[in-house]
């Protein structure tokens, strides 16, 4: 009997497998293989993905796009209302510059995700049906581009899920999203 | 009080044989031993006592601590438990599964004791740096996320702590290469080629580890002007990721080992374990990459080449482990004549006996719980729906808390017997240990794993149920935190119950003669066919079930993702 602390006898490479370890052998490849096909898949098929330009950048360069964003954009009571289909959005200890920005249904925005500081975490839900969300990570020094469109007008909260100090409990903002064309 | 720590029947030689494993093993490697799993001990217990407060914190109806109190005890948990408690144990894990099990001395015992003060005294800064840190000194966290600044001491103490392990498995490096001199035709036996594999392992995740700290110090001390936030996380997971897996091929070798002593498990295919261990030397390391799925500067190619390369790789590593430790044990016990039938093999395993019960629940647990949801937030798109939220908490305690934690417990326990050679005091209570542990563990990580993913709160906050500036939180949530406090104090308690037989078993356990007290299947005659032969339907059945599992949520998941709005280019 083969026994983890004894050196296995003779030619052991050469013994025969149990035929219902190869068949878990063949499940487990065929388990890998769609795994890995469907993620590659989704990015064709899918309209879900944490993809976008990335380009590089400072924080004071980054401080001036959004700046200069903010100007063109009207002010409301809601929010910034965009003049164009792009979106500036900024972490910083402890806030989300550029929010709240009020946006149309329906309409896909360039979101650009960036920080003046440390690490922050972008985490986006609908207020009234809180599993409706999802994760991305703003890095300073990086401006990144990822299309995003609402479908359905409503609140989105935003809040910071990466630890950036003490304040980070309270960083937050949100997405105020209109019926299109109003 | 009796002295269990220098009692000794040595021979002339320094050898003694262990009568339940059969192993000669040398003075010289049981010291040093015995010596890390009581500084792992140690080091869990003020592990324990910061889960205790950092849950009654997040547990909002308690709510304990305040912020920058919460961030200091998680930080000290962390640390504690994922770096001190698995390190000095994998540490002893080497010891075990290199000399010990091959019958040698400890090549430089001085080594060893070199390493452990080392890792000692680092280890004693980094919690003093967490101490003393208060802004601009931000906490640590697990991560140190750079820019965000850490307490200079305590980059300095990730160094020393990594050179201190790297001193540390010297002499298990060294014991190998004598085997491999002395014996160069007779193959490792398998519990040491795991721990070979994990050592490798090591090497790369603290080699990583050097590369992501010694610059980082240099940042924090002035003396590089800028550090990079991608080039941090890159390289801060290639040790913070390697160190997850020498967990895990360190409880994997757990595995083999406990269930062979404990269960009377044979190896069914060594050519098949050997290569599952091979794979994860190879491909595990850039599985780290699953780490960063949801950052901006790595391409959506390099993150899914990688995470796909793992899963191609270490997935199915652990998916082969997976099958072959249950079938190993399902065979042995079969043709042992222990129980028939589907699992009658499992009815009849000796579930009283904590070694036992502890190794079974965390492979069970591990699989389903730390195993499928790693699968499932592997996958690029889906680890949108679950990065930094509590759900990720859950993962990793499913993973470390259950899994490896409960393996390294039984093996503790067998431990206090075959090395310590004492009897387990409060019997009761090291009998029901696993089961409270692995029950109380078990719901908190199915309450975490939920309040992450339904309600999307996130990790590392100390309060959600009230947002300062904003009418918005996740109050919705309350009822599981609920659920999470009170098993978490369960589960707590299920830890102190191990320490409290553990301690109390070296300081007031009666001398033993371990023949008597652990099940010894060497007595019992092999009967039937050959391994291959014998029937695996019970393991069959079981691993089948995961699959579905696995499938199941993995058809949840997708569809869910479905419904967001959309995003991405
Ligand atoms: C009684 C057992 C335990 C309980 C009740 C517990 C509870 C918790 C809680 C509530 C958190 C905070 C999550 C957050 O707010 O983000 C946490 C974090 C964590 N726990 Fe545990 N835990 C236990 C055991 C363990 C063990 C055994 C390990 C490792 C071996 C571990 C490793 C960690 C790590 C690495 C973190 C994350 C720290 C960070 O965010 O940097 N825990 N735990
Ligand atoms: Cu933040
Ligand atoms: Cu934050």
């Amino acid at each position: 009997m083969s026994s983890p602390i004894r050196s296995p006898d003779g030619n052991w490479w050469d013994n025969p497998l149990a035929s219902t370890e190869k068949k878990w052998l063949g499940a487990s490849i065929i388990t890998a293989v769609i795994l890995f096909g469907w993620m590659f898949g989704w990015m064709h098929i899918g309209d879900q993905n944490p993809t976008g330009r990335t380009y590089t950048t400072s924080s004071a360069q980054y401080r001036k796009q959004v700046a200069a964003y903010k100007e063109k954009a009207t002010r409301t009571e809601q929010g910034l209302r965009p003049a164009g289909r792009d979106v500036y959005i900024a972490g910083l200890q402890f806030g989300f510059d550029g929010l709240p920005v009020v946006l149309e249904a329906g309409r896909e925005y360039r979101v650009h995700l960036g920080s003046y500081d440390v690490q922050h975490g972008f985490s986006v839900r609908d207020e009234d049906d809180l599993i409706q969300q999802f994760n991305l990570q703003m890095l300073p020094g990086y401006e990144w581009v990822v299309p995003m469109t609402f479908d359905d007008p409503g609140t989105y909260r935003v809040v910071c899920n990466e630890f950036c100090g003490l304040g980070h409990s309270g960083m937050q903002g949100k997405f105020v999203v209109v019926e299109g064309g109003s | 009080m009796n002295l269990a720590l220098l009692s000794a029947p040595y021979d002339e030689d320094g050898f003694r044989s262990c009568s339940v494993t059969g192993l000669k093993l040398h003075r010289s490697a049981e010291r040093p031993v015995k010596l890390f799993v009581i500084t792992a001990v140690v080091a869990m217990v003020l592990g324990g006592i910061a889960a205790l407060l950092v849950a009654l914190t997040r547990w909002e109806a308690v709510g304990l601590l305040p912020a920058a109190d919460f961030y200091k005890w998680l930080s000290v948990h962390a640390w504690s438990l994922l770096i001190f408690w698995m390190v000095f144990m994998e540490i002893a894990i080497l010891y075990v599964g290199g000399p010990m099990v091959l019958g040698r001395k400890l090549p430089a015992p001085k080594l060893a004791w070199t390493g452990w003060s080392l890792m000692v005294g680092s280890a004693g800064l980094i919690l003093y740096a967490v101490w003393v840190s208060s802004p601009p000194n931000y906490q640590p966290l697990l991560t140190s996320y750079a820019p965000l600044e850490s307490h200079p001491l305590f980059y300095l103490g990730a160094i020393l702590f990594i050179l201190g392990a790297v001193v540390a498995a010297l002499p298990f490096f060294t014991s190998i290469w004598q085997e491999k001199v002395e014996n160069p035709d007779r193959s490792l036996p398998l519990v040491t080629f795991g721990a070979f594999m994990t050592s490798i392992i090591a090497l790369e995740a603290l080699l990583g580890g050097l590369i992501t700290y010694v610059p980082t110090f240099l940042w924090r001390i002035g003396a590089l002007e800028s550090i990079d936030a991608s080039w941090y996380r890159q390289m801060y997971w290639t040790i913070g990721h390697g160190t997850q897996q020498i967990n895990l091929v360190a409880m994997i070798t757990v595995w083999y080992f406990m269930t062979y002593v404990a269960g009377g498990a044979e190896v069914i295919s060594e050519k098949v374990s050997r290569s599952a261990f091979i794979l994860y030397v190879f491909f595990i390391n850039l599985g780290a990459a699953h780490h960063i799925l949801a950052d901006p500067v790595v391409s959506s190619g390099w993150r899914m080449w990688n995470c796909s390369y793992a899963t191609y790789g270490a997935v199915l590593a652990s998916l082969i482990h997976a099958f072959s430790i249950p079938a190993g044990l399902e065979v042995g016990r079969r043709r042992k004549g222990l129980g028939d039938g589907w699992f009658g093999w499992l009815k009849s395993a000796p579930w009283s006996d904590p070694g036992f019960s502890a190794t079974t629940f965390s492979i069970i647990l591990f699989g389903f719980m730390g195993g499928i949801t790693g699968v499932l937030m592997g996958q690029m798109q889906l680890n949108t729906l679950r990065h930094n939220t509590f759900a990720v908490p859950g993962h990793f305690h499913g993973t470390v808390a259950v899994g490896t934690t409960l393996a390294f417990m039984g093996f503790a326990f067998y431990g206090i017997k075959l090395l310590f050679r004492r009897d387990w005091v409060a019997k009761w209570m090291a009998k029901a240990q696993p089961f409270f542990y692995a029950g109380a563990m078990g719901i908190v990580v199915l309450a975490m794993m939920d309040i992450g993913i339904i309600y999307g709160v996130p990790r590392r906050h100390p309060s959600v149920m009230d947002l300062p500036g904003t009418a918005f939180d996740f109050s919705a949530s309350a009822p599981l935190f609920g659920v999470m406090g009170v098993t978490a104090v369960l589960a707590v308690l299920a830890g102190a119950a191990f320490v409290i037989v553990a301690v109390g078993s070296l300081l007031f356990g009666e001398e033993t003669r371990p023949s008597e007290m652990l099940p010894d299947y060497s007595g019992l005659e092999t009967v039937g066919t050959s391994a291959h032969l014998t029937s695996m339907r019970g393991t069959a059945a079981l691993t089948a079930f995961l699959l579905f599992v696995l499938g199941l949520f993995y058809a949840v998941d997708w569809m869910w993702l479905a419904r967001l709005w959309e995003f991405g280019a």
